[in-house]
């Protein structure tokens, strides 16, 4: 045991901080959270010092749980919020990848103003996603919004953007993926810029042609950076609340399971705790799933995690 | 100024089974010697050396510099100073400051730092660059800081782990020479880690050999070439390398084709205790020549020269029982023989002979 | 070759020649017209929504938002001037408790997530692929759902309302990820470094701040960057955890006076949101020339 300290306490010193900070801020409440879904907590019942208040809540089992997947609308109608989410999620991350590559495949380019168009495009992360939310709010308002003033004057119909249609949810993934391009575009410039000029060299040597080229060198070797921003994207997208619910707040056309489960928390006078967190745990134990899947898929291409 | 000893000293990295990379390693250097440490890769040179400098654990056995046992000491604790293969030169310093770095933490004044660094930098010839960084630097000259980080110090061993593995072939030979004049003006004791043999041989006051992490054999060049103690330390050593072959034992001697090479007296009866009906046969380049047209030799068929100007290596095929055995045999280069042809060659003296036990590989000629 | 130079230039993130540059004669002019005409329409479209909240910060509410929009109509300042001068809200205190926040969360999430990185790039300690894993789950909670949880947390630890208490938790939400960035970045400065530094005369942490540290200082940018705009613009854990006094309010949570109201104050709101994204900008191009590369560092080895 003491040679085992010796060994490797300058190792635990240096992460101590992160593991103090992440157990007590983030593994606690994650535990109390997660007991939470098997009580029926809300505004009323919670402990309140300020009015002297104890906690009254009761232990209700997997009531919660039965109700989210059984209950439908009342409950945000779990398994169409469920569907949304996924396409919200697959659309938005692959957007994401797709226009970031193909932009940094541009940018990976010698050419004149290669600098300024690599600012101009990282912008938009730059700004705080509740300032371009509210720009983008208006571009999309149906009468004053200049997307719709722009197809006025090209003579097309000029729908409501952010009603209680679909095309709400079409509106709210276009924000994010504006918002969400820049990081995958740098993140992918540097996957690009990493890889050796030789290989590409060696590629046109043996007559690859420019997709081949692309096929059998540019994408093998952007193949561990892509695994953990798709990752990555994956988790954080499925996850990501602010950009609908500051667009289009409580709309059903946009909500998604994390929206809901933030609808449940913050919504009324009730507050209901129980539900929200049931939702986080749902959420949890998808998203492990998807990793563990995902990890056992890309196993091969060597662990990042 | 110190002597170094490894006192059986072992490092063993866990795993199934455990890789002893150095094992029960026994060796003393005397102050001041240039010891050169050489092997093929993983013999456990490097390692060796990184558990001198404190970078790698002692797993058993002990380590001293100056009488003192350093085994748990620290590296910053054992007053070495260390050349590494790819220099680790520190990017974001100048040249004087990467080589005044370990005597700032030490906190020697300012003005001291700067005069011993100006001195290593005039005696390297690294006035002109101390202001540079090292990635505006050649290789060679990235090599004399690396040089020069080290000697500022005035520790009290040297440790060089490849350090001119990354030269080009002139400025090694160049290097080498001055690595070895430097050694020899400061007196510092060091150890030097290389696969070269020919580095060892020019280097080294004495040179150890190791393969698979055990001391084959630590004596001078001369003694290392002359008198090798097993057949490894014979291959390894000498380039182009000794011809090595497993040859039938006859009352007379060995027998190599058409030719019968007597054998010492000591040498049959030390075979004959141990039962042996062959030996290792060991010869240099150098030590076979061309036969006279009336002497008896081994038919060799030539298959490759080597002209090197003022000598010439002829490489080819010669019958020994049902195989066929390449030689390597050093000619005048004036008159090589051409390829295809059929040359006779014998030995330029039964002396130089190496016979070496088929199973052990240990040397049996005394 | 030398590995520092080669490792210096990959963590520097310098734009080498570019693979595609493997082609020698120029690009025809049909495939340039092409190339630059895409890079500008993405840009245009990148950079529209933000130049649309410059222009209408400099127009009255009235003409914020009209039918027939102009780039620049009644353009005065004055949305600017009642920001500023607290007609809405006491703006300066949210701005300079967003600094402090903002600013202690980048150099406490930073620093947190270096020493960690560091001690899982270099360290082959039990426990190391459970604390990434840790890592890992830690951004698949919904974690704002976790208001309540925290909350009583931060109560019992004495924090709540305290700028220091959402420090903390900001960090939470963004070291994961740092210490993911930071490990990379680590993993390609050579161990040839740390272990001359160690021969040199430093100690384990000597090695880490002395020499580890400012060979990934690009990478150090990059979380920086990433923490500083988190907790820049972050709303749900602020209103949450910070006290309702007006004058202890982040910029981000205060700027909710504006769309909060009935009448969206579209021109007030613009100007207070440049104000708003203004030290981000300038945060952003401080360390874009580190950005590419930056994300990456060593992780893509090839």
């Amino acid at each position: 045991m003491r040679t085992f300290l010796a060994r490797h306490w300058y190792a635990y010193a240096m992460a101590l901080p992160v593991v103090v900070v992440v157990g007590v801020l983030v593994l606690l409440p994650l535990a109390q959270g997660l007991y939470f879904t098997f009580t029926d907590i809300n505004e009323a019942n919670i402990a309140n010092p300020a009015l002297e208040r104890r906690a009254s809540y009761e232990f209700v089992g997997l009531d919660n749980y039965v109700k989210v997947l059984t209950r439908g609308e009342s409950y945000g109608a779990f398994w169409s919020t469920l569907a949304r989410t996924l396409i919200w999620t697959s659309g938005c991350v692959l957007a994401h990848y797709c226009l970031g590559l193909g932009l940094a495949l541009l940018l990976n380019r010698p050419m004149r103003f290669r600098g300024l168009y690599r600012v101009l495009l990282i912008l938009p992360w730059a700004v705080p996603p509740f300032i371009s939310v509210f720009a983008w709010r208006y571009l999309f308002n149906s009468q004053f919004g200049v997307v719709n003033q722009a197809l006025d004057g090209l003579g097309l119909p000029t729908p409501v953007w952010l009603g209680q249609s679909d095309l709400a949810l079409l509106s709210v993934m276009v924000i994010n993926i504006w918002l969400g391009v820049p990081f995958m575009m740098v993140t992918l410039l540097g996957g690009l810029q990493s890889i050796p000029g030789e290989l590409y060299e060696a590629a046109e040597m043996d007559g690859a042609t420019a997709w081949q080229r692309f096929r059998d060198v540019t994408l093998p070797g952007l193949r561990s950076v892509s695994s953990t921003l798709v990752l990555l994207g994956v988790i954080w997208t499925f996850n990501l609340f602010h950009v609908i619910f500051l667009t289009t707040g409580q709309n059903p056309h946009t909500r998604i399971l994390v929206t809901y489960a933030f609808e449940r928390f913050f919504s009324g006078g009730t507050r209901d705790y129980a539900v929200a967190s049931t939702y986080g745990a749902l959420i949890l134990s998808l998203l492990l799933v998807f990793v563990t899947i995902y990890r056992r898929a890309t196993r091969r291409q060597g662990e990042v995690w | 100024m110190a002597e170094v000893a490894y006192v059986n000293a072992s490092r063993v990295f866990p795993g199934t089974p455990p890789v002893r990379a150095v094992d029960n390693l026994e060796l003393s250097v005397a102050d001041g010697e240039f010891l050169v440490l050489v092997g093929p890769s993983g013999s456990g040179k490097s390692t060796a050396l990184r558990m001198l400098a404190g970078l790698e654990d002692v797993d058993e056995g002990a380590i001293t510099i100056g009488g003192k046992d350093v085994t748990n000491t620290p590296p910053k604790g054992r007053d070495i100073a260390m050349v590494f293969q790819s220099y680790a030169l520190y990017p974001h310093m100048t040249v004087a400051e990467n080589m005044g770095f370990a005597l700032k933490l030490r906190g020697v004044p300012k003005a001291e730092i700067r005069e011993k660094v100006a001195e290593a930098a005039r005696m390297l010839d690294l006035t002109r660059y101390l202001d540079r960084k090292p990635k505006a630097l050649s290789g060679g000259q990235r090599q004399r800081v690396a040089m020069g980080r080290a000697i500022v110090r005035e520790p009290s061993v040297f440790l060089m782990d490849e350090p001119l593995s990354n030269l080009d072939a002139k400025l090694r030979v160049e290097t080498r020479a001055n690595i070895a004049a430097l050694q020899q003006r400061l007196g510092t004791t060091t150890i030097y880690v290389t696969h070269d043999q020919v580095e060892a041989m020019t280097m080294g006051h004495r040179v150890a050999v190791l393969k698979d992490g055990i001391l084959q054999q630590c004596a001078s060049p001369r003694e290392l070439y002359d008198r090798p103690a097993n057949a490894f330390v014979a291959s390894f050593i000498g380039s182009p390398a000794m011809n090595l072959k497993t040859v039938p034992l006859t009352p007379e001697g060995a027998r190599l084709d058409g030719l019968v090479v007597p054998l010492s007296r000591s040498a049959l009866d030390g075979a004959a205790a141990e039962g042996l009906s062959e030996v290792t046969f060991g010869i240099r380049p150098e030590s076979l020549r061309l036969a006279a047209a009336d002497e008896a030799g081994m038919t060799m068929t030539v298959e490759l020269v080597e002209e090197l100007g003022a000598d010439a290596y002829v490489y080819g095929s010669v019958r020994i029982g049902e195989q066929s055995e390449r030689f390597i045999v050093r000619v005048d280069g004036r008159t090589p023989p051409a390829l295809g042809q059929q040359v006779e060659v014998t030995v330029r003296d039964a002396d130089e002979v190496h016979l070496f036990h088929p199973g052990t590989g240990l040397r049996l000629t005394a | 070759m030398s590995v520092d130079a080669a490792a210096l230039r990959s963590a520097r993130g310098e734009t080498r020649a570019a693979p595609t540059a493997a082609r020698r004669g120029q690009r025809s002019r049909l495939a340039s017209i092409g190339l630059h005409g895409a890079l500008v329409t993405a840009s245009a479209v990148a950079v529209f929504p933000i130049l649309w909240v410059l222009v209408t910060s400099f127009k009255p509410d009235t003409r914020a938002v009209s039918p027939t929009p102009r780039l620049l109509d009644e353009s005065t300042v004055d949305n600017y001037v009642d920001v500023l001068s607290g007609a809405r809200g006491d703006f300066l205190a949210w701005f300079g408790n967003s600094v402090t926040i903002a600013g202690l969360s980048t150099l406490v999430g930073v620093f947190v997530s270096a020493t960690t990185g560091y001690a899982v790039s270099r360290f082959r300690f039990p426990g190391r692929r459970g604390l990434m894993l840790t890592f890992l789950v830690t951004q698949m909670f919904p974690f704002a759902v976790l208001i309540v949880p925290l909350h009583n947390i931060l109560l019992a630890l004495g924090l709540l309302g305290q700028p220091l208490g959402l420090v903390l938790v900001y960090c939470t939400t963004t070291v994961p990820f740092c210490t993911l960035m930071l490990r990379e970045h680590f993993d390609a400065v050579p161990t040839d470094i740390d272990e001359a530094g160690r021969v040199d005369g430093l100690s384990p942490f000597g090695v880490f701040w002395r020499l580890v540290l400012p060979l990934a200082r690009p990478g150090l940018a990059v979380t920086a960057f990433y923490s500083f705009l988190t907790a820049w613009g972050e709303v749900a854990f602020a209103s949450a955890f910070l006290s309702v006094a007006d004058d202890s309010k982040t910029l981000s949570v205060g700027l909710q006076v504006f769309v909060q109201q009935n009448r969206a104050e579209w021109g007030h709101l613009a100007a207070a949101s440049v104000l708003v994204a203004l030290p981000a900008v300038v945060v952003f191009y401080l360390v874009q020339r580190f950005l590419v590369g930056g994300l990456t560092g060593g992780a893509v080895k090839g």
